[in-house]
């Protein structure tokens, strides 16, 4: 029984940091665009692809395929915000919220039955970073999911000092802080915009390649993480990337505690993605900055 | 003033081709024009909550979703009449509208479209999960509203349905409460400086949309015969946005027409299978980039220019 109980808790926290990783990247669109990217989750799907098929028509190895799909995504996030989200920068559009809404609910629809044309409506599987797993008494936790952890907790500590350390992360941070007071130092806003979302694509896709072959790929493998990314950012705070990292783990223990705990074990694991969206309710109602809120990033 | 008569006389002529259209239409494009009210209707009335209130609600399939199964679970477990089932179905849509409403108000812009967006994924994990009510994934079979094979008064009923909330929903935009409506969309503190209370009528736009959803849902369940949870799976929702999007989220007569060009271009396209959405997706997203007004707006503005030239010219002098 402890040895079950260890194994979900791994598991949990597998898929926690790997779901943190791509909360990240929604974090950091959210900070310096100040729009919430309701694409999210198909860059992340289409990050798991882009890995895959540098894996079988490139040849390349599987852990520098994760890397390419980053890049890939990375292309993919700056098009799509050279192409639609222009005009937020600009006094053409009333309502810019609305529009983003919008702009990246059509990115979401486009993409995701795109890859239904094309990918193919059934699962895909790319080869294993690491065949075999560890045992642990009877159970076993396989290397890919270690190395994915292992890999999604390199990057995010790589972003958090990119963030921190790097002149571009601070560009970032004083965009995200004040635009205008950004552009007076000579930082050129419109180029952090594309960056920071070529990087928060570049963070879903990064993801999406990392739990593939956990998971395998499907058009639609994008739908669930979109709505746990969205309640990690809330619950960590909007433009927090320490928040990203804790909320993702609390989520993993939230949803492992509700379908443990939920009486009737059949209805538990129905419900588990609700216990989720019940999070993100909840912390909207009780602290909508979330646990780690920067005031200077509440979104009016 | 001639602009004037000339939208009065188009309206009046898309009237009398939907009332007249059944003739032409056979009983296939009869069940699909059916079926494109309950669109129009739930695409109109999303357009008031996001458009007018910009209130960017993603749980308007829900309550089409509450108001369904309300009526269709009443008719088959207590045998109520279809009729006073979909009353129920708009009550329960209402209230539940209200709360959400209420709980909302504190939330702005994409805040509040996440928190719709957690509360239609809960329903639809439990109209999943609870399927001893409501049948699951199976489906709930609705005993229909009309006797007979005939899709005709479905098809006047659902027209019918439309029309009567769009009565409402226009009644209420004329009126004062139009104003603050939109007053509170551009600025809400400055609404709130001015006296409106802004709390009152978003809660009161949220029961409004969500009853007229509810009353949308009714008419669908007992029309097609089957509810599943899938009526509130984001790209049911998605098409909604879409039809209310190309129709110009600001205009409520542009949301149907809006929803009847997208569903029908939709049930042409269906050969096409997924590549329909793949369109979709990029219809919404060229809309919004280059015609934000919604293309009805840019349509009837070129007709208008074409069967008015000298207005053109005109418009640069100042008006009389």
């Amino acid at each position: 029984m402890a040895e079950y109980v260890f194994l979900q808790a791994a598991n949990g926290l597998v898929t926690g940091l790997i779901f943190a990783l791509a909360a990240a990247g929604l974090t950091i669109i959210f900070s310096v665009l100040k729009i919430v990217n309701f694409g999210h989750g198909v860059l992340y799907m289409m990050g798991g692809y882009a890995g895959y098929y540098a894996i079988h028509l490139l040849g390349v190895p599987p852990m520098a395929a994760v890397l390419a799909a980053m890049a890939a995504t990375f292309l993919l996030g700056v098009l799509f915000e050279r192409l639609m989200l222009t005009p937020l920068y600009t006094n053409k559009v009333d309502r810019k919220d609305e529009y983003a809404i919008i702009v990246t609910f059509g990115l979401f629809m486009l993409l995701e039955n795109l890859g239904i044309v094309v990918f193919g409506p059934f699962n895909k599987r790319p080869p294993s970073f690491v065949e075999g797993g560890l045992h642990v008494g009877l159970l076993t936790i396989t290397y890919d999911r270690l190395v994915a952890a292992a890999f999604a907790a390199l990057l995010l500590a790589a972003l958090a000092l990119f963030m921190q350390r790097s002149s571009l992360g601070q560009a970032l941070d004083a965009v995200s802080q004040s635009r205008d007071a950004a552009a007076i130092i000579g930082i050129n806003p419109h180029r952090m915009y594309a960056i920071a979302f070529g990087l928060g694509s570049a963070l879903a896709g990064g993801a999406g390649a990392l739990i593939a072959p956990i998971f395998s790929l499907s058009p639609t493998m994008g739908d669930l993480p979109s709505v746990q990314a969205f309640v990690i950012v809330v619950l960590g705070g909007m433009g927090s990337v320490p928040g990203s990292i804790v909320g993702g783990i609390l989520l993993g223990v939230v949803e492992g505690l509700g379908v443990g705990l939920y009486p009737d074990p059949n209805r538990a694991l129905a419900y588990s993605n609700a216990f989720g969206a019940l999070l993100l309710i909840l912390t909207l109602l009780i602290r909508p900055t979330g646990l780690f809120g920067r005031p200077h990033l509440r979104m009016e | 003033m001639v602009r004037g008569t000339l939208r009065a006389a188009g309206w009046a002529v898309v009237f009398l081709a939907a009332l007249l259209a059944p003739k032409a239409l056979n009983t296939y494009w009869l069940h699909v024009t059916a079926i494109a009210w309950y669109y129009a209707l739930m695409a109109a009335s999303w357009a008031l909550l996001a458009g007018y209130a910009g209130q960017f609600s993603f749980a308007h399939m829900a309550f089409a979703a509450i108001g369904g199964y309300t009526s269709g679970l009443l008719a088959v477990d207590l045998h109520l009449p279809p009729v006073l089932g979909m009353l129920c179905g708009v009550l329960a849509a209402a209230i539940v509208g209200g709360v959400i409403g209420w709980l909302c108000l504190r939330l702005r812009g994409p805040y509040l479209s996440l928190f719709t967006l957690a509360f239609a994924q809960i329903l639809q994990l439990i109209l999943i999960a609870e399927y001893q009510f409501t049948r699951g994934s199976l489906g709930l079979s609705v005993p229909p509203l009309f006797h007979g094979d005939s899709d005709l008064p479905y098809y006047y009923a659902g027209f019918a349905l439309l029309l009567f909330s769009l009565g409402i929903m226009q009644l209420v935009l004329r009126s004062r409460v139009g104003i603050f409506l939109r007053a509170t969309r551009e600025d809400e503190d400055a609404a709130e400086a001015s006296g409106i209370d802004t709390s009152l009528y978003k809660i009161a736009v949220f029961t409004l949309t969500s009853a007229m959803a509810g009353l949308a849902g009714g008419f669908y369940g007992h029309f097609v015969g089957i509810l599943t949870p899938n009526i509130v799976t984001i790209p049911e929702m998605g098409l909604v946005v879409a039809m209310a999007v190309v129709g110009g989220v600001e205009s409520l007569p542009g949301a149907v027409v809006g929803a009847v060009f997208i569903w029908v271009l939709s049930e042409v396209l269906r050969d096409y299978g997924q590549m329909r959405f793949v369109i979709l997706g990029l219809v919404i997203m060229l809309t919004q980039r280059f015609a934000q007004n919604g293309l009805v707006l840019l349509a009837t503005r070129l007709i208008a220019k074409r069967l008015q030239p000298q207005r053109v010219e005109e418009s640069g002098a100042p008006a009389a």
